[in-house]
Parts: structure tokens; C-alpha cells; sequence
């Protein structure tokens, strides 16, 4: 089953009086359970890509629709409650929320969802512990090194058991060792959680952690190249 | 709420600078705003209690004709009107469930003259019968030098205030009859020539009506110099003489003129009139002797029934209603009342009737209100102002809880919460020290003889009081600032979207 479907997706940027188009007509299908990569230069149209799939950006035209749902006119109510409940975001630069400590950036998104301060502190505890940062749990972010605070935000992505968790170069900002241990950790819940992970980035190394990797170029998908 | 309270509080910490700019601000404003209410409601309540209890009561009863219910502090010349059936209203007052007692009174202006000098000074009369004075506005006047008149007497007594005006005025020094200079009551300049000084034990006066009716000069004698309880720097332009050399002072009609019988032959002659009156110097009636409406008041007097002082002019009626009446519905009784009787007059609160003094706390709490929305205007301003910088600077993290699913709302609501939280911490804070604050200051003991601070004050000593209502207000206006302040930063900080947690990258 297709968890995400994109047909014909434009995006165009206005700047000044010209109108830059970000991507061109992409269609894509990703199917449930995957551990998809995006791959493509600078200003190639992957976090474009990303943003429009994670409901943080409208598209100028095509159809996307996630877990069967088109999600392209909805108004941002909607949309919020979609990334809420069905999206998980790990961002380049972690961004954890500063006075908040490991566990209580764990389960804010469960807090927004309104659910029971006890289930989600048990279940941001539990992936606390997944993510290996059990003895961490009441640091805040300014205490924790890079790779730290990348496990914090990939156990924030997981927490409410999204159907979809985006990663926009989620080592980039991270050393080597440390870049693999993370997508070491997100291919291992990907197994474990049965999460769809759709990443970007430029790095070529990192492509053979990837088993699905997705080339975009100048606003289109290229081809699909076999993953390794 | 725990959470977004729990998000506020620790934004609040990470950003001590900014945060105890804020609060200062809100300290200062909610300390400001809460002894200010403390000092209005105070003076409101001094001024209440000095002006009903020493001087005026809850109502007062004037005269139709007067066209301001000002009648306490009027401008120079403008005169309060006469009421001519106190007879008709006396009853009314009896009957009246309202009403505990009263005090009909005189009162204008009176020229105080000197044969050394053509300037004269001036005074207010209020013609009162001594006694009743007494059980009216019990406490209110105590007599320092001389004493008090006896019952009937014809005498003047001047208050402390307005002896020390009218040795401004001529350089004398007024003393009661048979009294000795009492050096520790002087006037300091007067004290410092004391070789020069003039003393006087009788005051000539001229009343002002301002009427048709011609006034006379008349010399009281003084029986005593007296201070008033509360507000003397005011009450104290008041000089109290007994009704009937008021009345005479005035060109008023006397008890004793009321009661005059006129006969028939004196009511053919007063009749006469036009052309009448050559019938008068043409017949007989020349040789009759002097015209009796001539005749001197005494010889008038000579063939009067005993006087009843009710009987001649006044000026006001002071009314003191019982405990707890309301002045709404004993307004509208007695001026019903009143009306069915006959009688040309009204009745007036005694913040109407008392003027410029009656609106002070009004006046005062309006112009504090303003000072007060200036320095909160302000307070909104910089809060605005930071809040609002906060808000740019924490876009990719507001922006990353719009991707993880904050709604809108949520965002709006964190930054409501950081200013609540100021707002309780320091705002509260102020409003708590506002209130210490006006607690402690009646300690203090501070007095004044300063006309504009005794109004301030409410009295002579400056007493602050706070009430329920007071600290109600300045919690009020506290919300008020902090939602004022919030919104703004609010809308700003709900207007970044889910991009800015990945834009800034």
C-alpha cells in the first residue's frame, strides 16, 4: 500500500518579478514500511520535496495525498492536525525546544495530541530508552552533543507513532561516526516501529543505509536507482 | 495549560534581562496604580466624612432661584439666593423617614471693612443659631480663645484661618472680648512685630447679597476664635455669626421684622403707591407724623409678637439623613415632598452642593487614571516591543512546534502565558506592595495645612485607604495591560509557520 502518493507536483517560488520553479511535475509513490532516500545537489528540490510531503509547505499544483488523503486543500488546521498525528520531522538542526529537558521534548507532541501526562511520559521514557539516551532523560538540549540531540528528535518523530517520519539532512550537521550511528538508529526503528522514513541529503555516503534512494534534479525525479 | 504555563515560566528564567525589565514596568505600574486608588479612595472617604460630618451633612436644601447647587465655595459676588418658607419646609424635614436632623443656615459673602483703609477684605458669613450648630456638627468647631456665644447672643466667631486672613488683610489681630493675646496662636509675621501689632475685639462687616435688598454694615463683636476639626484651611474662610445679625448684615427680613404687627393705618400706607402716594404729602396725613414703613426697626420691634427665628431668611438647610439611608431615594422623597408643600427649593447631595471640593476625588481619580494609562501605555509599548522581538527570535523553534503539530492557538497561548506569568508574578507583587504601602503611610502621621493637599489628603492628615474595590481595580487594569501587551506578540508569533523551522537552516 502507497503511504504516499504525488502526482504531478509543481512548486514555484515567486522572487521579485520572476517566478522560480522548485520542482516541475514530480510524481511519486512510496509504499508503507519503506527506508527511502532522496538524493539531489543544492537546490535540487529535495526539501521542497519534504516540506510539501510534511505539510509544512503548500504546493503550487499536482496532488499529494498521504495515507490516502490529498492533503494539498486542506486549510492549516487541518494540515497541523496531519502532522501532528500522521508525521514525524527530524531536522538538520535538531531544533529541540531550548527549557524543555530530553524527556519533556520527547513527548511534547503527545502533550499537544491531549494525551494522558502518565501514557506519554511512559511512552517517551520507553523511547528514551531506544534511542539510547536513558541516562540523559533530564538533560535539556544545551547539555546534549549533536549526535544526543539528533536521538532526542528522532524519538520526538516516533512518539505519537506517525505513519510517515521525514528527516531533512538529519546528519549534516553531525560528525561522521556520529551521522552513522543516527541513520544506524533510524533504519533500526524503522524495522522496529514499521515506520515509513523518507531522508534527504547530499551525502553520498550515506546512501547505502538507504534501501529505496529517489535522484531529484533541477525539480525532477530522475530515476530510481536500485538500493544497495 | 500545565504545559504551556511549564513553557512560559522556563522562557521566562532563560530570558532574566528581559524578563525583569518587563516586571519592573509591571511592578512599578500595578504598585502606582494600587496606592493611587488607596489615596483617591482615601481622600474620598475623608473628604465624605469631614464634609458631611463637620459641615455640610448628606443634603442640602437651596433655593429654587439659585442656578448652581454649588453653594459652598462660590466665586466672588455670585450669592446664594434666600429661601423665604423655611416654614413650609420644617415640616417636610419632620415627617420625613429619611431624615435624622437639620440645620437651616445663612450663608454669603461678607466685605470686612476698616476705617484705616478703602481696600476691603472679605469674608463668608454662615449665619446659624449657635446652639443648634452644636447638636448638628457635634465636634466639628472647637473654640480656642473666648467662648462659645450664649444661647440669643449677637456675636461672631472666627476661625483661626480666617483671623490669620484678616491680619493679612489690615495687620489686625483679632482677639475675643475680654481676651488676652495668646502669643503661641500668633501668626509668625504677626508674632515678629509684635510692638506694631493691632488688636481688635469687633470686626465691621458688610454682607454681599448681590439681591435687590440693601445690606447694612454691621459691628460684631467678637466671642471667639475657634479651629475646625478637619479641613481648617478650608472650612475656615467660614466665619459663624448668629442668624439674626446675619440676616441684618444681608438686608435680610429678621425673625423679629417677620413678627412685626403692622396696623391698618400702616398696611393703608405701605399699599399706596404711583400717584397714590401725592394724596399722601397733599392731605392731612402729612401732619400725621413719620411714615411708619420708615420707622426704625426698633420701634417696629417694640410692638411685635415673641420671634420665632424660623420665621426670617435663610440661605441652605443642612440635611444629615439617618444611618444607612440611601441618597437616591431620600433625594426623590424630600424634593417630592417639598414640592407638595409649596415650598420653592430643592435638595441637592452635598458633592453637589459643595462643588469643586465635592468633585475632587473625582477630578483627582481621573487625572491619576490618566497618569496611570500613560505609564501602562508605555508599559505596552516596550512589552510589545520585547515580546514581539522574543517572538522573531525564537521563529525556528516556534516554527519546529508548528511542524511537530502546535496549532495555532497553542503558539498564541505561550505567550500569553509568559506575560500572565509576569503580570501575576510582578504585577501582583505591585499590587501587594501598593497595598502595604497604603497600610503603612496612615502610621506615619502626615499632615498638611496646605488648602490643595487637605483636599488631596481628604483632610488634614493623609490617609490612604484601600478597599476590596481599590485592589479589584488595579488587578483589572493589570489583566487589561498584560492582554493588551500579549496581543500583538501574539499574532506575530502565531503568523510563523512550520518554514521557519527549516528555512533558517
Amino acid at each position: 500500500m502507497n503511504i504516499i502518493e504525488i502526482k504531478d507536483l509543481r512548486k514555484d517560488y515567486p522572487l521579485g518579478a520572476t517566478i522560480v520553479p522548485a520542482l516541475r511535475g514530480v510524481d511519486l509513490a512510496v509504499e508503507e514500511g519503506e527506508f527511502m532516500s532522496v538524493i539531489g545537489p543544492s537546490g535540487s528540490g529535495k526539501t521542497t520535496l519534504l516540506n510539501i510531503i510534511g505539510c509544512i509547505d503548500h504546493a503550487t499544483a499536482g496532488s499529494v495525498k498521504i495515507a490516502g488523503s490529498e492533503i494539498t486543500a486542506l486549510d492549516d488546521r487541518a494540515v497541523t492536525d496531519i502532522r501532528l498525528h500522521r508525521i514525524g520531522f527530524i531536522f538538520q538542526t535538531f531544533n529541540l525546544i531550548p527549557v524543555l529537558d530530553v524527556l519533556e521534548n520527547i513527548e511534547f507532541p503527545l502533550l499537544l495530541m491531549k494525551r494522558p501526562a502518565a501514557e506519554a511520559r511512559r511512552r517517551a521514557e520507553k523511547l528514551a530508552e531506544e534511542v539510547g539516551l536513558s541516562s540523559y532523560v533530564r538533560h535539556r538540549p544545551a547539555e546534549l552533543s549533536g549526535g544526543q540531540r539528533q536521538r532526542v528528535a528522532i524519538a520526538r518523530a516516533l512518539v505519537t507513532a506517525p505513519a510517515i517520519v521525514l528527516a531533512d539532512e538529519p546528519t549534516a550537521n553531525l560528525d561522521s561516526v556520529t551521522g552513522a550511528s543516527i541513520l544506524e538508529l533510524m533504519r533500526e526503528m524503522n524495522a522496529v516501529e514499521k515506520t515509513t522514513f523518507v531522508f534527504s541529503t547530499h551525502d553520498a555516503g550515506v546512501l547505502r543505509y538507504a534501501r529505496r534512494i529517489v535522484r531529484i534534479k533541477d525539480g525532477l525525479i530522475e530515476k530510481e536507482p536500485v538500493a544497495a | 495549560m500545565k504545559l504551556l504555563l511549564t513553557i512560559a515560566w522556563r522562557n521566562l528564567l532563560r530570558h532574566r534581562g528581559k524578563s525583569l525589565v518587563i516586571g519592573a514596568i509591571l511592578f512599578t505600574g500595578a504598585f502606582l496604580m494600587t496606592l493611587g486608588n488607596g489615596v483617591v479612595s482615601g481622600m474620598a472617604r475623608g473628604l465624605e466624612k469631614n464634609v458631611i460630618d463637620g459641615f455640610m451633612g448628606d443634603l442640602v436644601i437651596i433655593s429654587d432661584a439659585q442656578k448652581s447647587d454649588n453653594v459652598l465655595l462660590n466665586m466672588m459676588g455670585s450669592n446664594i439666593e434666600p429661601i423665604t418658607d423655611y416654614k413650609l419646609i420644617r415640616p417636610v424635614l419632620a415627617a420625613s423617614p429619611h431624615v435624622q436632623r437639620w440645620l437651616p443656615a445663612g450663608k454669603n459673602m461678607a466685605m470686612l471693612l476698616d476705617e484705616n483703609t478703602d481696600a476691603p477684605g472679605f469674608a463668608y458669613l454662615l449665619g446659624v443659631d449657635f446652639a443648634e450648630y452644636r447638636r448638628m456638627f457635634p465636634g466639628n468647631f472647637s473654640v480656642i480663645e473666648g467662648s462659645y456665644p450664649a444661647p440669643g447672643e449677637r456675636a461672631l466667631l472666627i476661625p483661626t484661618f480666617a483671623r490669620e486672613e484678616f491680619y493679612n488683610y489690615y495687620n489686625i489681630w483679632y482677639l475675643p472680648e475680654g481676651g488676652a493675646l495668646v502669643k503661641e496662636n500668633l501668626k509668625k509675621e504677626a508674632l515678629e512685630h509684635l510692638d506694631s501689632l493691632a488688636l481688635s475685639t469687633s470686626v465691621v462687616m458688610m454682607g454681599m447679597s448681590g439681591g435687590m435688598n440693601t445690606t447694612s454694615d454691621i459691628r460684631f463683636p467678637v466671642r471667639g476664635i475657634a479651629r475646625y476639626g478637619a479641613l481648617n484651611q478650608i472650612f475656615g474662610h467660614f466665619c459663624l455669626v448668629d442668624i439674626e445679625s446675619y440676616r441684618e448684615c444681608l438686608g435680610y427680613f429678621t425673625s423679629a421684622d417677620m413678627a412685626a404687627q403692622v396696623t391698618e393705618e400702616e398696611k393703608r400706607l405701605l399699599s399706596l403707591e404711583g400717584g397714590d402716594l401725592d394724596a399722601l404729602f397733599g392731605g392731612e396725613e402729612l401732619s400725621a407724623g413719620a411714615a411708619p414703613a420708615a420707622a426704625p426697626r426698633a420701634a417696629l420691634t417694640e410692638r411685635s409678637a415673641p420671634a420665632d427665628p424660623a420665621d426670617g431668611v435663610y440661605n441652605l438647610v443642612f440635611v444629615r439623613l439617618r444611618p444607612g439611608a440611601a441618597y437616591k431615594p431620600a433625594l426623590r422623597d424630600l424634593n417630592a415632598a417639598l414640592a407638595a408643600a409649596g415650598a420653592r427649593v430643592r435638595a441637592v447631595t452635598w458633592n453637589a452642593a459643595s462643588g469643586p471640593i465635592g468633585s475632587m476625588a473625582l477630578i483627582i481619580k481621573s487625572a491619576l487614571f490618566i497618569f496611570v494609562t500613560l505609564l501602562f501605555s508605555v508599559a505596552v509599548i516596550i512589552i510589545v516591543n520585547t515580546l514581539t522581538m522574543a517572538a522573531l527570535e525564537r521563529a525556528s523553534e516556534i516554527g519546529m512546534m508548528r511542524a511537530v503539530g502546535a496549532q495555532k492557538p497553542f503558539i498564541a497561548g505561550m505567550f500569553l502565558g509568559e506575560t500572565a506569568v509576569l503580570s501575576a508574578l510582578f504585577g501582583g507583587a505591585g499590587i501587594l506592595a501598593g497595598a502595604l504601602a497604603v497600610e503603612l503611610i496612615p502610621l506615619l502621621e502626615i499632615s498638611t495645612k496646605n488648602d490643595m493637599l487637605q483636599l488631596l489628603y481628604g483632610g488634614d492628615i493623609f490617609r490612604p485607604a484601600l478597599d476590596v474595590y481599590g485592589v479589584a481595580l488595579a488587578a483589572l487594569q493589570l489583566a487589561g495591560v498584560t492582554l493588551a501587551a500579549a496581543l500583538y506578540p501574539m499574532k506575530v508569533s502565531a503568523a510563523i509557520t512550520p518554514l521557519e523551522a527549516v528555512s533558517r537552516d
